[in-house]
């Protein structure tokens, strides 16, 4: 099981034939041995300095790669999922945005997460559990403009939905890009199509753009089907 | 030419062979086919068992089936075979017409060709095309009085009691003869066009159904026009009276063509059939006019020389324009070249008018006109496309973008609202070597209706557009293609070819565009958006105590100083480069891409396909002694179901206008027919463009 968070955010089921289905449990206090880990070096809150423009959240940049053809292992758990960093303002925001390599560029399967502070860009966090995102597949050579368009229009707080936005991921696959954007609660239509509309006005969608909303439940029990985990998983 | 020439050469043959002929008919043949023979009553079936008959006289071959018959005219007897060529040609003609005819739908002949022929005249009015059918008919009805004249001289000597019965008979055959004749002449050649020509026949008959509903009924546009078309090309009533010089027509009936018919669209999705519920909904017609301005009319007498005097007069003309928005009481009108007179005369009827003059010397203008009882106005902005700070745009061109709402009244309660409407009317430069300033011109009033949409937006509100006017290009053109699509890439495009009035290519020197199309001092952007938007976003939003950023606000930051640090601790993970961030590089890849492009993102669709369906000529907007093009549309957000995912609560959207119903636009040949524009039914040198849409309504 060497990618724990490509699978628990793929949508594309296909991808996940690398999957050996190595015990959940140990993964998961992998997961929190790694946020202590990451949280001991990062203790102190991000803050906004000096003369610079806070934004409304703090966010954290993520990063996953799918290393390709290596057996599972929770050795290789670590090189899938990464933080970058946090940032508390519109400078430190670009701070680290420029020294990251744009999605367009990025090579294989792989994605960045963006999500506001404290939330894990996965299903089974408590601010996603109960939600959904907006998925829309773009062909290869838009993702770097759409990418940015979308964080930009997410950090400037353009989708004015409250609290509901939870991050934004960007999947680098073969032969299509994915953006998507999480909200925490499904079930709340007002918000996502109001997120929908917005997402249209910023990214310039044409008209005939196909947009999908997924629920994560749904998600969850789509891959627990592909991977025949329902039992095993003993019921998420 | 040959057949006539034989004709006189052997006519007194001919007169022998007929005077036998009929003797023999006397003996045996059935009345109806002596009747036939004689005076060509038209019935296909006489002649050809006249043919028939003659044969079985005279080669005594009885018989054969039907498909032989073409075999047997190669068969007639050498005298049979001169008797019939020394008939005028039609007269061989009409008989190849016939047994063709017959070979191809043997038993209904007469009836089923009576029909078509009916129906393709009706159909010819819907093509456009009457005019000129009328006009060759006409021609062809004359040569054919003569041969009758001849057939009866022929027949006379023969059996003169033929005459007294032959009323009855005669009395459909003017519709049959013409139509007989027009096959004929197909018939000189093989049978393949022939049989294109039926093929178009019963194509066109298929339409014909609704189109007499329509005739009947409504919608067209009726008027009088000198001798009518119905008694040129079917006239039932008609008599040949016994002399045998054809009759004066008695009475020229006014008579109704219609020029014009009201299209009825069903836009229909599949998406659409499968919404779960049925909005109620309100319908609204917008017309688009272009009234021709008298003192451009005036100034420029050379393109009206081919009208009448009377038809250029103000005052006439005037009086056309008001019977025309009566006609069709559209509930809003957009004219271009508004006239003080027209807005009492509109207000009258219970619209609100807004009218904007071209600023500089020019005495015309745009005016959108509204009925206050479906509409009111949320905001308005008149624009003015002279910048005196910018040099391309030092043209005096002005267009009105109004947002409206509509609503539905019951006594002075609101009963409900539907989604703001936002109603653009323009007039481009006319230009057609400054493609560039129209392009400029119209990125100005694409940025204002984009404003007034995101005004809508903020209050989570959709509004719909309606963008029309004279935008002086064709159809498919860039400036036309950046409109319907939304994109342009306009790099190293010659200007003349945006608007595509003139091909100007076999000029050696042409200017053409390249980047910017217009100065950043505009304030507008390659998105035809207004630069200054982003800012008003952003200090309407601070008020509500959220740190929000605007996509362009938060770019100027990007290569800020404090943005450049390397972040503390970042590790060189894959995906983190180490590269010093750099605005010259940076920039490069996203933007090269999509500098020489501009683009918008109104969703917008021509109510008019610019294409005649069947004839696959040109629809024209607009006509005059140098050009008739299309050049004037009504472009409107179309109907659109957006889907979201079932399991998410199976929430189906629909937005936009849907397009009901449209007034259907002549080709240029119709329109000559008419003598040009302005004519006595069409009173501009542009046609009024009519269209209904449907627009959900949100219950109250």
């Amino acid at each position: 099981m060497n990618n724990k968070f490509d699978a628990l955010k793929d949508d594309d089921s296909g991808d996940h034939d690398q999957d050996q289905g190595s015990p959940k449990d140990s993964e998961k206090e992998k997961i929190e041995d790694e946020d202590k880990e990451q949280n001991t070096s990062k203790k102190k809150m991000v803050v906004p300095g000096a003369g610079e423009h806070p934004l409304q959240y703090n966010y954290t940049f993520w990063y996953s790669r799918r290393t390709p053809g290596r057996p599972a292992s929770t050795q290789s758990y670590e090189q899938n999922i990464k933080q970058i960093g946090s940032f508390a303002s519109v400078e430190q925001f670009w701070r680290f945005y420029s020294h990251m390599i744009r999605p367009g560029d990025l090579t294989g399967h792989s994605d960045f997460h963006l999500f506001k502070e404290g939330i894990k860009p996965m299903w089974e966090d408590d601010a996603n559990k109960m939600g959904g995102k907006w998925i829309i597949r773009l062909r290869k050579g838009l993702a770097s403009r759409c990418w940015e368009n979308l964080i930009l229009a997410m950090l400037g707080e353009q989708f004015m939905v409250g609290e509901e936005i939870c991050g934004a991921v960007v999947s680098v696959r073969f032969q299509e890009d994915i953006i998507s954007i999480w909200n925490k609660t499904a079930s709340d239509q007002a918000t996502t199509a109001r997120i929908r509309d917005t997402l249209r006005r910023v990214l310039n969608l044409p008209p005939n753009t196909i947009m999908e909303y997924k629920t994560h439940t749904d998600s969850i029990k789509a891959w627990e089907d592909f991977h025949g985990l329902v039992n095993a998983s003993g019921g998420r | 030419m040959i057949g006539s020439l034989l004709f006189y050469v052997l006519y007194p043959f001919s007169r022998y062979l007929t005077t036998r002929r009929s003797e023999t008919s006397k003996k045996g043949l059935p009345h109806a086919v002596v009747k036939g023979t004689a005076v060509w009553d038209g019935g296909a079936v006489a002649t050809r068992r006249f043919t028939q008959s003659l044969q079985d006289q005279c080669l005594s071959q009885s018989s054969g089936t039907e498909g032989q018959t073409k075999e047997r005219m190669k068969e007639l007897s050498p005298e049979e075979e001169e008797e019939d060529r020394a008939r005028p040609d039609t007269d061989v003609r009409q008989l190849l017409a016939a047994l063709l005819e017959e070979k191809e739908n043997e038993p209904a002949v007469m009836i089923s060709k009576n029909q078509s022929g009916v129906e393709e005249k009706e159909a010819d009015v819907r093509n456009g095309r009457q005019q000129d059918k009328m006009d060759a008919e006409k021609q062809k009805g004359e040569e054919m009085i003569v041969r009758v004249d001849v057939l009866h001289k022929k027949g006379n000597p023969a059996d003169g009691s033929i005459f007294p019965t032959e009323d009855n008979h005669s009395e459909e055959p003017l519709g049959e003869h013409l139509k007989r004749v027009q096959t004929g002449e197909h018939m000189q050649e093989p049978t393949g066009p022939v049989q294109e020509q039926m093929q178009i026949l019963t194509l066109k008959s298929q339409t014909c159904p609704d189109l007499h509903g329509q005739h009947d009924e409504r919608a067209g546009w009726h008027f009088r026009v000198g001798p009518g078309l119905s008694e040129e090309v079917y006239c039932p009533l008609w008599q040949f009276p016994s002399a045998s010089y054809y009759p004066p027509v008695e009475q020229l009936l006014p008579f109704e063509v219609m020029w014009r018919v009201w299209e009825e669209m069903e836009e229909c999705t599949n998406a659409e059939k499968t919404l779960p519920f049925i909005n109620p909904t309100m319908s609204f017609t917008v017309m688009s006019y272009n009234i021709l301005a008298q003192y451009l009319l005036e100034a420029n007498q050379e393109l009206y020389i081919h009208c009448p005097l009377e038809v250029l007069d103000w005052s006439y003309r005037y009086n056309l324009i008001i019977e025309e928005i009566q006609k069709w009481a559209p509930d809003e009108v957009q004219e271009n070249h508004y006239q003080e007179q027209l807005c009492p005369f509109l207000s009258q009827m219970g619209y609100t008018c807004v009218y904007k003059r071209r600023t500089g010397m020019k005495t015309d203008g745009c005016a959108t006109c509204y009925r206050s009882s479906y509409f009111s106005e949320i905001s308005l902005t008149e624009l003015e496309f002279f910048k005196p700070e910018t040099e391309l745009l030092d043209r005096h061109n002005v267009g009105i973008v109004l947002l409206l709402q509509p609503w539905v009244t019951q006594g002075s309660k609101v009963k409900a609202k539907a989604s703001p409407l936002c109603v653009a009317n323009t007039h481009l430069l006319f230009n057609p070597r400054r493609g560039d300033v129209k392009l400029a011109q119209l990125a100005m009033m694409l940025s204002e209706i984009d404003c007034m949409v995101k005004s809508c937006q903020v209050k989570g509100e959709h509004c719909n557009v309606i963008l029309c006017g004279d935008f002086n290009s064709l159809p498919h053109m860039p400036l036309y293609q950046l409109i319907t699509t939304g994109e342009l890439y306009y790099q190293g495009l010659p200007a003349w070819m945006i608007s595509g009035q003139e091909d100007l290519s076999h000029k050696t020197h042409c200017y053409r565009l390249f980047a910017p199309l217009w100065p950043n001092s505009l304030g507008i952007t390659d998105n035809c958006q207004y630069t200054a938007v982003n800012d008003l976003f952003e200090n309407q939003n601070q008020e509500s105590g959220r740190f929000q950023y605007s996509h362009n606000f938060m770019l100027q930051l990007r290569y800020c100083p404090a943005a450049c640090v390397r972040p503390q601790d970042l590790k060189l993970i894959p995906g983190v480069t180490d590269n010093t961030p750099n605005a010259s590089r940076e920039n490069q890849p996203c933007d090269k891409r999509f500098r020489h492009s501009i683009s918008h993102r109104l969703d917008l669709k021509s109510v008019y396909r610019h294409i005649l369906p069947g004839s696959g000529n040109s629809e024209v907007t607009t006509l005059n002694s140098e050009v008739g093009a299309t050049v004037d549309y009504i472009f409107y957000s179309p109907r659109r179901i957006l889907t979201t995912d079932q399991k998410a609560g199976g929430d189906f959207v629909s937005r936009g206008l849907k397009l009901t119903g449209r007034l259907s636009l002549p080709s240029e040949d119709v329109l000559w027919s008419l003598k040009g524009l302005p004519n006595h039914i069409f009173p501009s040198d542009h046609l009024s463009l009519v269209a209904k849409f449907q627009l959900d309504l949100n219950a109250n």
